[in-house]
């Protein structure tokens, strides 16, 4: 079900995703409506940073530090006496603004430059966070964060927001759909994908990976202001470094360049690191037991779907749903049958984008 | 280009005996796109052949998969002796100096005296400790060719001799070739656009395209070939 | 100016091993395009190991080679898990980020989240212009000199070292010339494993680590080997020093808590610089 492919699933499935999406917030404890929500915000900043890794090739160390900068926007303005809905559309722009700062001199750079200047970036933030208590609150945080009001309606219950993010999740998905048709986007992907070398020009290439970065960041800039006016607080503890890598993780899992695949991935990371925490936190064992373990399953995914499903869990269930519906056998081969030699990744199926190298 | 003559219907038929290199029914694909559609060719000791066609007939793809960069989906390659590649556009090592790109030329094994190189050159003696990315073109493909050459080889493959070099440069990058081959013994297959200067230094030559073997014969009779001629030689240049 | 000294010299010292890290980040990058996430982890096993085989008794000087060279060897694993096979250059990259979370955790299982240190070589302190030196710093100079004037010349003058960089200078022209890329490739993370872990070793004496001391160090060498445009080993020692010293004078004149955010902003400070100096389009 890559993003291409996507355009097949059935209507009915549609539908059933869209019955479900409405109706579970309705049974849902307040507890898991929490996690709802949270699996939500973070499908959001995951199909931003999918839609990086996929088509431009790069990676973000820093979309928990874009998360945070989202949040502190929408809070700041928000206790400043702007109208909350005013300070939530504010976050995603002053993030993405921020980010364009960032990307352009490191996106001109080779050697995956961005991954170290992002994580520097998410470094400098929780740094500067706590030496501006004015501003943002220092270490404590900011709370009594007005609450979210849009026209007449009033956000407040956990099922409020619920919709309000699937709402943002079902738009930003649109978008990162339509940019991945564009042919920009598809112009890229196939620079991405061939062996051969790019026919785009590097100046065409440093803006779409510009743009991808910017509105990668964008995504995690909305998520960020849902998620404080959601909470009602906001403290630089909710944006460790840690959170930076789960997301790339998600994308990993879920599938590079994938737009189900960013829920999926998002949604099993939240469980998994739900479970962890869970697990871990019994009094018997010892303090560490937690991260290590999270630590170590997180590495331990990341490394295993790499190395053995490039394509993440989505890709491979698609392959695996592809090769069950097609009744024909393996289509004829000249030859010897060693072919698939030439490229590991994705030889039989050139229009799935498994990963992009560097462009 | 239509073909007057029909391809050489058998290949197994013409690998013979005193081939240095030979491919039967090579099949390459890239991912779905078919880059060689069965190609049989020759080279027998001593040999000079030209491979010529059009940009993207699979030339280059043809001396990659030889040199074992490209695997083939099917058929054979047989070598029998040893074979260094020039590839296209030179590659030199640019960082490393000219007589270090000719060192490396033996990493396989050999000799790493390059002496008996700057006596084929003479004009890369005085460049030896230059950078080779800063050389001219020519000078380029000649640390190129003695880098195969350091190899010991007993087939050099050269990929577009000509390519953006003079004309001077290429005549007399060629005589160099012709005149190896005739004291050493080493076999040439040159892959060439230029099909003028292919066909004027080969004894026999293939034409390419889409992958397959189009045309074969000697290199004097595709010359006065009509087909040939409309294709490569008339007007273009 | 007694303090200036002081700074100056502890700067160099902690400088140099920045460059170690440094080093590796260059070689590997070179040979295979990535850039290793990892080499932190590298460094802070060197310390780790260090630690335990002098607690369990082993002698100075043999515990130290020991965990270098056990630092190679996961250098080793490490760049097989990354590279090995046909893997894409994003890929590699981001599984290096596993294997640096994977060693945290490893870390944080066997030596526990309590900062770690030890002796260095036993001796006397020094003084020059009045400052009282540690002799460790001392050792950090001389070994580390010792270790670049070794590579400098294993790259430039011998068979191995212009293969190896025949592989940074043009993979496929290599590959034609019948040298292993790939093979290379391993090499080059082993020996990257190897500098690491000699970082580490040095380092430890002078700073306590823990088990996610990897980051900060990565992040620094990281810095120092962009200075070279992660290809010119020369720059890379250069913007080690750099870091080191500005980070002691910073920590010394400052305040001990702004040295990471200095060190960040020089980072960010040189990728604009070295931004400034690729020309638009002029991506790898």
């Amino acid at each position: 079900m890559s993003m291409r492919a996507s355009r097949k699933i059935p209507l009915y499935a549609v539908v059933a995703a869209g019955v479900i999406t409405l109706v579970l917030p309705l049974m849902l404890s307040s507890t898991n409506t929490e996690i709802y929500v949270t699996i939500g915000l973070y499908t959001i900043v995951v199909a931003g940073l999918s839609l990086l890794m996929g088509f431009a090739g790069q990676v973000s160390l820093g979309q928990a530090a874009y998360y945070g900068v989202g949040s502190y926007t929408a809070a700041i303005l928000a206790l400043h006496g702007w109208s909350p809905l005013v300070a939530l559309i504010a976050a995603p722009i002053a993030t993405a603004f921020l980010a364009f700062l960032v990307g352009v001199p490191l996106l001109r750079l080779k050697g995956h430059a961005l991954a170290f200047g992002t994580l520097a970036f998410q470094l400098i933030f929780l740094a500067v966070v706590p030496e501006t208590a004015s501003l943002t609150g220092g270490s404590i945080g900011l709370s009594a964060i007005p609450s979210l009001r849009i026209g007449p309606l009033a956000i407040s219950s956990g099922r409020d927001y619920a919709y309000l993010v699937w709402i943002v999740v079902v738009a930003t998905l649109i978008i990162a759909r339509n940019i991945t048709r564009s042919r920009p986007g598809r112009g890229l992907r196939a620079m991405a994908a061939s062996v051969s070398g790019a026919s785009a020009t590097g100046v065409e290439v440093e803006r779409y990976k510009l743009k991808d970065f910017t509105l990668s960041a964008a995504f995690a800039g909305i998520a960020g202001g849902i998620y404080v006016f959601f909470i009602g607080y906001v403290s630089p503890d909710a944006f460790p470094v840690v959170l930076s890598i789960e997301f790339v993780i998600m994308v990993v899992v879920g599938g590079i360049g994938t737009v189900s695949g960013a829920f999926v991935g998002a949604a099993l990371i939240t469980v998994v690191s739900q479970v962890l925490t869970s697990l871990g936190t019994s009094p018997s064992l010892p303090p560490q037991l937690p991260t290590v373990l999270s630590l170590g399953v997180y590495a331990v995914l990341l490394i295993v779907i790499l190395r053995l499903l490039p394509s993440g869990l989505v890709g491979a269930f698609s392959r695996l749903w592809k090769k069950a519906q097609s009744a024909s056998p393996i289509s004829h081969v000249e030859g010897d049958g060693t072919e698939g030699a030439i490229s590991a990744t994705g030889s039989e199926e050139p229009d799935e984008l498994t990963l992009a190298d560097e462009v | 280009m239509k073909s007057t003559e029909p391809a050489a219907p058998s290949a197994d038929m013409s690998v013979a005996n005193d081939s240095v290199l030979a491919t039967v029914d090579l099949v390459v694909r890239y991912g779905a796109v078919v880059a060689l559609h069965g190609v049989s060719i020759h080279v027998a000791k001593g040999e000079m052949v030209a491979l010529i066609g059009p940009n993207g007939a699979g030339k280059s793809t043809l001396l990659n998969t030889l040199s074992g960069i490209n695997r083939p989906a099917s058929g054979r390659i047989l070598c029998n002796g040893k074979l260094a590649h020039v590839p296209e556009g030179r590659q030199v090592f640019p960082d490393l100096t000219v007589e270090d790109n000719l060192c490396l030329g033996a990493y396989r094994g050999g000799s790493r005296d390059t002496a008996p190189m700057y006596d084929l050159f003479p004009q890369l003696q005085r460049l030896r400790n230059r950078r080779a990315g800063g050389l001219s073109g020519g000078e380029q493909q000649m640390v190129a060719i003695c880098r195969a050459l350091m190899a010991n080889p007993d087939v050099i493959a050269v990929d577009e001799l000509s390519q953006g070099l003079a004309p001077l440069v290429v005549s007399d990058i060629a005589r160099h070739l012709v005149e190896l081959n005739k004291q050493n013994g080493t076999a040439v297959l040159l892959v060439e656009q230029n099909a003028q200067l292919a066909l004027n230094i080969t004894s026999r030559a293939y034409v390419i395209e889409n992958g397959c073997i189009g045309l074969e014969g000697r290199s004097s009779d595709l010359l006065r070939n009509p087909a040939v001629r409309a294709a490569y030689l008339g007007g273009i240049r | 100016m007694t303090a200036f000294v002081e700074y100056l010299l502890t700067g160099v010292a902690r400088g140099l091993v920045f460059a170690l890290l440094a080093m590796g980040f260059v070689l590997i990058y070179r040979v295979t395009r990535v850039v290793n996430f990892a080499q932190g982890a590298f460094a802070i096993f060197g310390g780790f190991i260090t630690y335990s085989l002098l607690k369990a008794g082993v002698p100075h000087g043999v515990s130290e080679v020991l965990a270098i060279v056990a630092a190679a060897l996961i250098g080793l694993i490490f760049g097989i898990i990354a590279i090995g096979g046909d893997v894409p250059l994003l890929a590699s990259l981001v599984i290096t980020i596993g294997l640096s979370i994977l060693s945290e955790a490893i870390a944080m299982l066997v030596w526990g989240t309590i900062p770690i240190t030890y002796s260095g070589l036993a001796g006397h302190d020094f003084v020059i212009f009045g400052a009282f030196i540690q002799r460790q710093y001392l050792i950090v100079v001389i070994v580390s000199l010792v270790v670049f004037v070794a590579l400098l010349y294993g790259f430039g003058r011998t068979y191995f070292g212009k293969a190896l960089s025949a592989c940074a200078s043009n993979p496929y022209a290599a590959r034609l010339s019948g040298i292993n890329v790939k093979r290379m490739g391993l090499i080059a993370f082993t020996l990257g494993g190897a500098l690491g872990g000699l970082g580490g070793v040095l380092v430890t004496p002078l700073s306590p680590i823990t088990y996610s001391g990897d980051v900060s160090l990565a992040i620094t060498g990281f810095a120092a080997a962009i200075v070279g445009g992660l290809t010119s080993p020369g720059l890379a020692v250069v913007g080690g020093l750099v870091f080191g010293i500005a980070e002691q004078f910073v920590a010394g004149y400052w305040s001990p808590s702004n040295e990471t955010a200095v060190a960040l902003a020089l980072l960010i400070v040189l990728l604009l610089w070295q931004a400034k100096r690729v020309p638009v389009g002029g991506l790898e």
